[in-house]
């Protein structure tokens, strides 16, 4: 008697269990499906943490696609313009290890600036800008607008007659940075004593 | 007013005023040469409009105010314009003082655009410290209701004496001003808040507010202590409301002025005067004739010290602003601008040089004066430590910059320092994610015009192909132009359109919110979509052409 009655009970926990797993399961389907997010979240905060220089550095024809090759598994550390800096934050978005950066890290912010005396208006440069930042017409000389380049180098090359030149971006005098000298040891413990750094 | 509200913290250092407030106010002589820097207020600097070697008069427009926010620049003195740099115009006397004034206005008969206007013309901005242009300010009424205006003539900071004097001396000027900016903005009351330390400007102020008309003017005196004048905390102690976290005044329905703005403000109205003299305490133990002068802008502080009996022995540092939150001066050649409400020539024993900074006890003191309440020590730790994201979540922009920390701190800390370090670490990387952004649009709608390009060439081709050889041109191409090839166009296509739909959205809803900002970023993120749309409509039409073609063809 007891027998059946564990028997029975068992097959209805079993029921009951199995209802519930599969009720839960559509409404969570459901749910997912109701809220859907963008298409590639992930995607879209790795691009976030990229420089969006677009300078093709990390062998991808833009940071974007650099973004999708790194959900993809791809190495985290090939992009100079980023820097440690920008490696770090990734690692920590994703949960994997640090590496050095593969290449050197640009020394300084820079400009690209085309000697206007000298361009002869080929339209090279203006095809190899990513973010369109060379203005000028077949034969007419070009200029670069300083507050739209990126400083990714890649007009420099395609230029026949070497007129463009990177230059170290001038920073408004609004955007100095005061620069602080830190001591080591913040706050003070009983290890050390105070007063002493 | 009978009624004021209690905030927590504050400090109460000695105020060392008497020394300033006793001299009557006096005319500063007209310096021979002035240097009048093309940013004197918050905001971009102006652009210059002079030449050197041209005439000036005092009150000619100088620079011209660049963006929406940012101020115009007078000429001070009347003489010749000798230099023009990035940063500053320079101009030397021909001691004639000729004015070339603005048209007087009688502000209760003129409408408010052309008070704004005037305002505008007139350079006038905050004259406490901050320098925020006042046309900008009146204009908030854009988009908030104001149904308040106070006068912050609180002054808590110790030596600074500026407020009192002008109060003391042009009560009913000061009121009337504060009328004038009240009606602008459409502010039903007008409340005063001052400290209790200054008798002789409370006793002026009460006779004069009984002939202000048309708003109702109350008077809150309120016991001192700093940082009091502190706008968010005044608001607080005068009208119980409470500024929300990183937010504005006008949130709650408030305007702030300082009575020399007001002031300011009522003489580029009333006598068509733009902003070129305000009121400048002199004061500090190394000067013999401490007091507040009218300075011309632009004046060489060197100058102004020197007129006010400096001892050159006796001096060990000048700061401009207050001991609080002022600044030392690196250079005394620099000039008085719109912002030096104050300048202190101090001896080596009146202020001190800090001792050396030694590690936090954790002994709270800190903690016990913010009077918003921050944890001063925890924002020092990750400060340096550069911990941003917990800087933000300690309220690290709540953070007046009052010093009171810094103040009572036994082992010294500069933590200001590392405050304003750390603000302007984070604000710089604000512009470059900005930046980042912006170039990431631009790269996207580069590639999408080069997919529409692409698609337009492709489609002349085609047709080029198709006049020339017709049933050729789509035996070469893929003859089974696979349906599901067709379908995933269309919804390609779909979802451009759809894309293009969100991004007018987005568009017009901020253009309706800030209908005076830049949505270039938001436009360029539309012209992207449309771009991706044509490209799709036109892989779509060639690839409809290509599958229909083999059934017309033989
Ligand atoms: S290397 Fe250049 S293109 Fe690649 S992610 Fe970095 S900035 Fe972008
Ligand atoms: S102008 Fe030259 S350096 Fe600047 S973004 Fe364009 S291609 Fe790069
Ligand atoms: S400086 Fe900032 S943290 Fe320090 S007491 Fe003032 S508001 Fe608080
Ligand atoms: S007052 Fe100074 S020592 Fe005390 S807790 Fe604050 S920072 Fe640390």
């Amino acid at each position: 008697m007891s027998d059946a009655v564990s028997l029975w009970g068992i097959i209805s926990a079993i029921g009951i269990l199995t209802g519930l797993g599969v009720g839960f399961g559509a409404l969570l389907g459901a749910v997912s499906e109701r809220f859907k997010g963008d298409a590639h979240p992930l995607v879209d905060q790795i691009d976030a943490l990229l420089p969006q220089t677009q300078c093709g550095q990390c062998g991808y024809p833009g940071c974007r696609p650099y973004a999708e090759a790194i959900n993809e598994g791809d190495a985290l550390n090939k992009c100079p313009p980023g820097g440690d800096a920008t490696i770090q934050a990734l690692a920590d978005l994703l949960g994997r290890e640090a590496e050095p950066l593969d290449g050197d890290a640009p020394e300084e912010n820079r400009v690209a600036f085309i000697r206007e005396a000298e361009c002869i208006g080929c339209t090279k440069c203006i095809q190899a800008c990513p973010v369109d930042a060379i203005i000028g017409a077949a034969k007419q000389m070009h200029t670069v607008i300083e507050d739209e380049c990126t400083g990714c180098d890649l007009c420099v090359d395609p230029c026949p007659v070497d007129c463009i030149d990177m230059r170290p971006r001038s920073a408004p005098l609004t955007q100095w940075q005061p620069v602080m000298p830190f001591t080591a040891s913040v706050i003070t413990s009983d290890r050390s004593p105070a007063g002493g750094n | 007013m009978a009624l004021t509200f209690d905030y927590q913290g504050g400090i109460y250092p000695p105020e060392r005023k008497s020394r300033s407030s006793q001299a009557s106010l006096q005319y500063a002589p007209l310096p021979a040469r002035v240097t009048l820097p093309l940013r004197q207020h918050s905001g971009r600097p102006a652009t210059a409009c002079v030449t050197p070697g041209q005439h000036v008069q005092v009150g000619t427009l100088i620079a011209r105010r660049d963006g929406l926010i940012s101020a115009d620049v007078h000429a001070s003195i009347s003489g010749t314009v000798t230099q023009v740099s990035e940063h500053a115009i320079q101009i030397e006397s021909d001691n004639l003082d000729t004015r070339q004034p603005l048209a007087p206005l009688d502000w209760r008969e003129t409408d408010a655009l052309t008070l704004l206007a005037r305002l505008d013309e007139s350079g006038v901005v905050g004259l406490g410290g901050a320098g925020f242009p006042t046309q900008v300010k009146a204009r908030v009424i854009e988009r908030h209701a104001i149904d308040t205006l106070i006068i912050n003539a609180a002054e808590c900071e110790p030596y600074i004496t500026a407020d009192d004097i002008t109060l003391q001396r042009y009560p009913g000027e000061v009121l009337e001003g504060a009328q004038l900016m009240a009606s602008l903005c459409g502010a039903g009351q007008i409340v005063i808040g001052i400290e209790d330390n200054k008798p002789e400007a409370i006793a002026a102020l009460k006779q004069a507010i009984t002939q202000s008309r048309p708003a109702p003017i109350t008077l809150g005196v309120i016991p001192i202590r700093y940082p009091s004048g502190s706008e968010k905390l005044l608001i607080k102690t005068l009208l119980n409301r409470t500024v929300p976290s990183l937010g504005l005044p006008a949130d709650v329905g408030v305007l702030c002025h300082n009575p020399g703005t007001l002031l300011a403000a009522l003489q580029a109205v009333r006598d068509g005067q733009p902003l070129v003299q305000r009121v400048v305490t002199l004061t500090g133990e190394a000067i013999s004739r401490p007091g507040n002068y009218w300075v011309r802008l632009g004046t060489p502080i060197d100058e102004l010290l020197a007129y006010a009996g400096l001892e050159r022995s006796r001096l060990d540092k000048v700061v401009q602003g207050g001991p609080m939150m002022g600044s030392t001066l690196e250079t005394l050649s620099a000039p008085a601008t719109k912002t030096t409400n104050c300048l202190i020539a101090a001896t080596q024993s009146e202020l001190p040089p800090a001792p050396p900074a030694s590690p936090c006890i954790r002994c709270g003191a800190c903690e016990n004066v913010c009077p918003v309440q921050l944890l001063p020590q925890q924002l020092h730790w990750y400060a340096r430590a550069q911990e941003d994201d917990k800087l933000e979540r300690y309220h690290l922009f709540d953070c007046i910059e009052c010093g009171a920390c810094s103040y009572v701190c036994p082992s010294h800390i500069p933590l200001v320092d590392d405050y304003r370090e750390a603000k302007s670490r984070l604000r710089h990387q604000r512009i470059e994610a900005a930046k980042a952004d912006h170039a990431k649009h631009r790269f996207e709608f580069r590639q999408a015009r080069l997919a529409r390009e692409e698609a337009e060439k492709q489609a002349r081709r085609h047709a080029r192909q198709a006049q020339n050889r017709p049933g050729a041109a789509s035996s070469t191409e893929a003859t089974a132009a696979p349906q599901a090839d067709l379908r995933s166009l269309r919804i390609a296509q779909t979802a451009a359109k759809a894309a293009v739909r969100k991004a007018e959205k987005v568009l017009a809803r901020e253009a309706q919110q800030a209908p005076n900002e830049s949505h270039e970023d938001l436009e360029m993120q539309l012209a992207t979509a449309r771009e991706n749309l044509k490209a799709a409509d036109l892989q779509l039409a060639q690839a409809r052409q290509s599958a229909s073609a083999p059934e017309e063809s033989p």
